[in-house]
């Protein structure tokens, strides 16, 4: 009895740390990719550097967004990825349904472009930061292309800048930071911010609607700010004023008291609406039962203003201008639009798109959202710079190649700032009324919009608020050099 | 050993070595009263034993006097000290201990602890971070001392959850006695004891220092008339007879009402 | 008394378990250390303040998460000088850290104080009305946080090096884990104890029940806040999303899979709980039985279930009774030893959710 339990005495203890050093060997130390980095690097090696070397080519990580409010658009992103490198790389995609199955035989000048992994954002930088970390610590990532969403940028750009070994191209995040703020010599982002999508409407309401004074209401967090920012910059900026800003929490879902804070529709020329989500229909309801039927002339929204408003709040919204994301409104069809969304037809047959409700829809439709096609803006840059440097990855050779690229993407021309942001154009629309439905149409095409206004932004600026921007006079650089569009097609 | 003499000046009150002192203490629970207006005087070293039927308000009484309840009307004086509205928690400084009808000690901890929070609880730092010290070993000897007088010694180890019912009223008992009270309210004691425990018990009541005034609620007349050197008998929220154990015994109405139907002891 | 305690299994297990983790950089890769281990330390230096209010206190706790996130947001106001959010004060980074710290307490004692009179189940929805409040003003009030938060946190050195971190983390852990066992058979921790047991008998014992409460919810925010603090270097910022009701969850649910009784089972549910969080989603095949990325909460969710099915105890009441089943553990004899210094630790008596 004695000596039995003297024995087993130590059983556990010798379980527990077993399996410690099981799991400690298995998670990390002996994958083959990333042996030869943890080799002899110990404990120093700086600020967990990427894993795999120049020689073994790209291993792309892609930070998707697989849960929160964007949840949907996880097949999205990733497709963006795939279609740039299966229409310009060689690729052939694994499956005929879902990118998320990854894809073979990617290539450039010889280099194999290998997914070593899909990260899992849900919105927030705490899980982003981990997905990143896992990808590049334990995948061994030397490229990542994402993130999605504002927060989880300044997190991912914050990652970048230490770890300069690394190279990311920003998926779609919207803020202004990663870029201005930030400023990580390794980060680069191939599309506009949230600011930027609605650059020129300022400009359209002012000088042609005679929009003088505008009140703003926007969802209480950075995008809301963010986008909001580049409404008033561009509207004060052209000589209008904003009288009044309110700013709803998100996820407010009696918004009465803040239509209440608005002024009444005859103390104002008009409206500019940044609430997204649910609150976009429930907000409007409300001002409709505060303040009065909705007008078209007298409302404008950023890209959360969409046809299915109609639905509910009535065809008198007809006329209301709506700001841009990524991509120009799906009636401007040009040669290299209907290439580049039948390019995605061509290589799914269905995907399971945020756009199309997470059901399998046409690869096209969620080809010709924003999401997917920044992703697919990252990929085609990566696919040029790679070129550029004759397939050499490291970041010497390939992060200046990035810098200078300009590329002819179907959506139009991007080129990079100083600061490595996107220089984009942006496509503005109207929702008109055809046949008793209402629809969306472009209206005007703001070229070569970059994220400072004419000075408004800046390293040195806070970063959007509910109070910043002030409302300020400024030279913007396109203002007068809108292409008009009529009937789908930009006037040159 | 208790001095007998100043049973019947205790009644209706007024001298100044009365230790607990209640002047027209009512209690209400909603519509029901179940204190009606009861004057009290303890002398010090009183052995007061409290009898009544169920739902007289023995228990209620009790738990004015400790603190449990503040009366609906009324006040509660203890060594001259306005008690009426005093939280529970400072009863402890001024010599008071009880324990309660349905023993309520730690479940979650050892005999032992049980015994030294009692102690702590009166005399020791309540909120020390460190471990228990030269104080801290006193209190734990008297601890163990506390567990040898309530017959629990052998089990100062075991949880109490682990007790047997009859362990865990002497527990109660112990953690009461633990710390040397000038005040010892006693509920029900003896219930749920055998025989023999009972008759130890009594034992050990009348062996209390002198200075201890007891307060006792007892349903078993063996212990009451043993232990109580003065009687008071308590029915509907009042007190109905008071006196010693003989004249309690010798009057009629209180055997109608309590002793005559009393059928459960 | 602690040579006394230090020949138990449960204290063998636990040494060799330093051991290996104090020897752990020398062979295990870096993603492993800092990633899954930093991690999996600081997660379950936040559960074990669960662990102390429930076990001692029969306080489940949801406020953790929330005064970790205090000390953190406190201490990116303090520290950093120039950032787009915040105050920036830009004190040094050890002043920065008393500063957090100190918030944090004052903070803790606050909530514990307006929390002390109630128990159980309210107890447990007040902390988690205290963790919905938190989130909106860190969300709302911009001069501290606001919607994107605090980023760029750098922590003070030598913890920039993610090994030095490693190791505060684990010495921090090691330290909590003393700390709090010997706290059980302080006064103090009797007394909680006590209080969880019957706060009422604990009155008439002549505690202040409602202190001592407030008192120990105080110690916990503080544990709790050093882990934030932790938390925020490992992580280089915090915003509201980083104490929103998920992350929260995820806490309690570490200290419930691990045996929420068991100070051990905090950092063993934080370790299930980050390498399922971690791995999940790249066990093969897993996408053939329906399990794609999105739904590997269900995955954690599952574990949960089967834990608790298997034994309400948690991954630590599993073991220790594995170990019982191997004939290890004599049925407890009437030792002279209490039971927190025996081979089974604390435990919640039956009052515990009183
Ligand atoms: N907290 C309470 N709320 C409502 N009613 C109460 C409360 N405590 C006691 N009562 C009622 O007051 C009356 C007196 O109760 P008490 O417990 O004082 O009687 P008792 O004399 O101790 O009886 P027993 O011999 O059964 O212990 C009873 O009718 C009881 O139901
Ligand atoms: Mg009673």
């Amino acid at each position: 009895m004695r000596s039995r339990s003297r024995k087993s005495r130590w059983v556990l203890p010798a379980t527990a740390v077993s399996v410690i050093a099981l799991v400690a060997a298995g998670c990390g130390g002996s994958d083959d990719e990333s042996s030869d980095s943890s080799g002899g690097s110990g404990g120093g090696g700086g600020d967990g550097a990427p894993g795999a070397t120049e020689e073994s080519g790209v291993k792309l990580g892609v930070l998707g967004e697989c849960e929160g409010p964007f949840g949907g658009f996880h097949e999205d992103t990733v497709a963006g990825v795939a279609l740039a490198l299966s229409n310009l790389a060689g690729a052939k995609v694994e499956s005929k349904t879902s990118a998320l199955d990854g894809w073979t035989g990617a290539t450039v000048n010889g280099t194999p472009i290998e997914l070593v992994g899909i990260g899992c954002g849900d919105d927030t930088a705490d899980t982003i930061s981990e997905e990143i970390r896992q990808l590049v610590e334990q995948e061994g990532a030397n490229i990542v292309i994402g993130p999605l969403s504002g927060d989880e940028g300044i997190a991912v750009a914050e990652y970048a800048k230490a770890n300069p070994e690394l190279t990311v191209l920003s998926g779609i995040a919207g803020s202004q930071e990663p870029t201005l703020q930030v400023q990580a010599p390794n980060f680069f982002r191939f599309h506009g911010d949230g600011a930027i999508w609605n650059a020129g409407m300022g400009d359209i309401l002012h000088n042609e609607e005679g929009w003088d004074t505008v009140a703003v209401i926007a969802d209480d967090y950075s995008f809301g700010h963010t986008s909001a920012a580049g409404f008033i910059a561009d509207f004060c900026g052209v000589g209008g004023d904003v009288t009044t800003r309110v700013f709803p929490p998100l996820g407010t879902t009696d918004y009465s008291s803040y239509i209440q804070q608005l002024p009444n529709p005859d103390e104002v020329d008009g409206y500019f609406w940044a609430v997204g989500g649910t609150g976009t229909q429930a907000a409007l309801e409300a001002f409709v039962n505060a303040k009065g039927d909705l007008t078209g002339d007298q409302h404008a929204g950023n890209l959360f203003f969409n046809p299915d408003l109609a639905q509910a709040l009535g065809t008198d919204i007809a006329g209301a201008y709506v700001g841009g994301f990524a991509v120009l409104p799906g009636d401007v069809q040009t040669p290299e639009i209907q290439q580049y969304l039948a390019s995605a037809d061509k290589t799914w047959n269905t995907l399971a798109s945020g756009i199309t409700g997470g059901e399998p829809g046409p690869p096209s439709a969620a080809a010709g959202f924003g999401f997917m096609y920044g992703y697919y803006s990252a990929g085609v840059a990566l696919v040029e710079a790679l070129e550029e440097t004759g397939g050499d990855p490291s970041p010497d050779a390939l992060q200046p190649a990035l810098a200078e690229l300009e590329l002819d993407l179907p959506y139009g021309p991007i080129s990079l700032d100083e600061n490595r942001s996107g220089i984009v154009d942006v496509g503005l629309s109207q929702l008109v009324e055809k046949d008793g439905e209402i629809v969306q149409e472009a209206v005007a095409i703001i070229p070569e919009v970059d994220q400072t206004f004419g000075g408004t932004f800046s390293t040195d600026t806070p970063p959007p608020s509910r109070d910043f921007p002030p409302c300020e006079e400024a030279d913007l650089p396109w203002v007068g050099n809108a292409i008009p569009v009529v009937d789908g097609k930009p006037q040159e | 050993m208790a001095p007998d003499a100043t049973a019947a000046g205790g009644i209706d009150g007024g001298d100044t070595s009365s230790v607990v002192q209640l002047s027209s203490v009512t209690m209400a629970f909603g519509g029901l009263l179940a204190l009606g207006g009861v004057d009290l005087d303890v002398a010090q070293g009183q052995r007061l034993a409290i009898l009544g039927p169920n739902g007289a308000g023995k228990t209620t009484l009790f738990n004015v006097v400790a603190g449990d309840l503040v009366p609906t009307q009324g006040s509660v004086v203890i060594k001259g000290v306005d008690c009426t509205r005093l939280p529970s928690r400072h009863r402890p400084r001024l010599g008071v201990a009880r324990t309660y009808q349905k023993a309520r000690s730690f479940p979650g901890l050892t005999v032992a602890d049980n015994l030294y929070l009692a102690l702590v609880g009166r005399r020791g730092r309540h909120m020390s971070l460190l471990w228990p010290g030269r104080v801290g070993r006193d209190l734990r000897d008297r601890a163990r001392a506390a567990a040898s007088a309530v017959w629990l010694e052998d089990r100062i180890g075991m949880r109490v959850s682990d007790l047997s019912h009859g362990q865990k009223r002497q527990l109660e008992i112990g953690m009461a006695l633990a710390t040397d009270p000038d005040v010892l309210l006693l509920d029900e004691p003896a219930s749920g004891l055998s025989r023999g425990e009972r008759e130890r018990l009594t034992e050990l009541l009348e062996q209390l220092p002198a200075h201890t005034t007891l307060l006792l609620i007892e349903h078993d007349m063996d212990v009451a008339f043993q232990v109580g050197r003065r009687v008071v008998v308590m029915a509907d929220g009042l007190v109905v007879a008071s006196g010693s154990p003989e004249e309690v015994q010798a009057n009629s109405l209180v055997h109608e009402i309590y002793l005559g139907s009393e059928a459960h002891t | 008394m602690i040579s006394r305690r230090s020949l138990t299994r449960t204290n063998a297990v636990v040494a060799a378990v330093v051991v290996l983790l104090l020897v752990l950089p020398a062979f295990g890769s870096d993603f492993f250390v800092r990633f899954i281990m930093t991690q999996t330390l600081i997660l379950g230096l936040m559960a074990a303040t669960i662990v102390f209010l429930t076990a001692y206190g029969g306080m489940i706790s949801l406020a953790q998460l929330l005064l970790a996130g205090v000390a953190g947001f406190m201490f990116g106001n303090a520290a950093l000088s120039e950032g787009a959010r915040g105050l920036n004060l830009g004190l040094s980074p050890w002043v920065a850290v008393v500063f957090a710290l100190a918030v944090t307490t004052v903070v803790a004692f606050l909530l514990g104080a307006l929390a002390s009179r109630t128990t159980g189940i309210y107890f447990l929805m007040l902390t988690l009305v205290y963790g919905v409040i938190g989130y909106t003003v860190f969300a709302q009030v911009v001069t501290i946080s606001g919607p994107s938060g605090i980023t760029s946190i750098v922590a003070p050195e030598p913890f920039t090096e993610p090994v030095n971190l490693y190791y505060a983390a684990l010495v921090l852990s090691v330290l909590a884990y003393i700390a709090f066992r010997a706290i059980g058979r302080t006064n103090f921790g009797l007394a909680m104890q006590g209080v969880r047991d019957d706060p009422i008998r604990m009155s008439s014992l002549g505690f202040n029940v409602a202190l001592h409460r407030t008192l120990a919810f105080t110690l916990g925010g503080l544990v709790a806040g050093v882990a934030g603090l932790l938390n925020v270097w490992w992580r280089k910022q915090i915003d509201p999303a980083s104490i929103n009701i998920g992350p929260t969850l995820a806490i309690l649910i570490i200290a419930v899979i691990g045996g929420i009784s068991y100070f051990e089972g905090a950092w063993l549910g934080a370790l299930v709980y980050v390498l399922l969080n971690t791995y999940t989603k790249s066990i093969p095949l897993i996408d053939q039985i329906g399990l794609t990325p999105d739904r590997f909460n269900t995955v954690i969710g599952l574990m949960v279930l089967l834990i608790m099915v298997l034994s309400p105890e948690g991954l630590a009441g599993i073991l220790e009774r594995l170990s019982r089943g191997r004939g290890l553990g004599k049925p407890t004899q009437h030792s002279v030893e209490p039971p927190t210094t025996s081979t089974s630790p604390v435990r919640t008596g039956p009052g515990g959710l009183q």
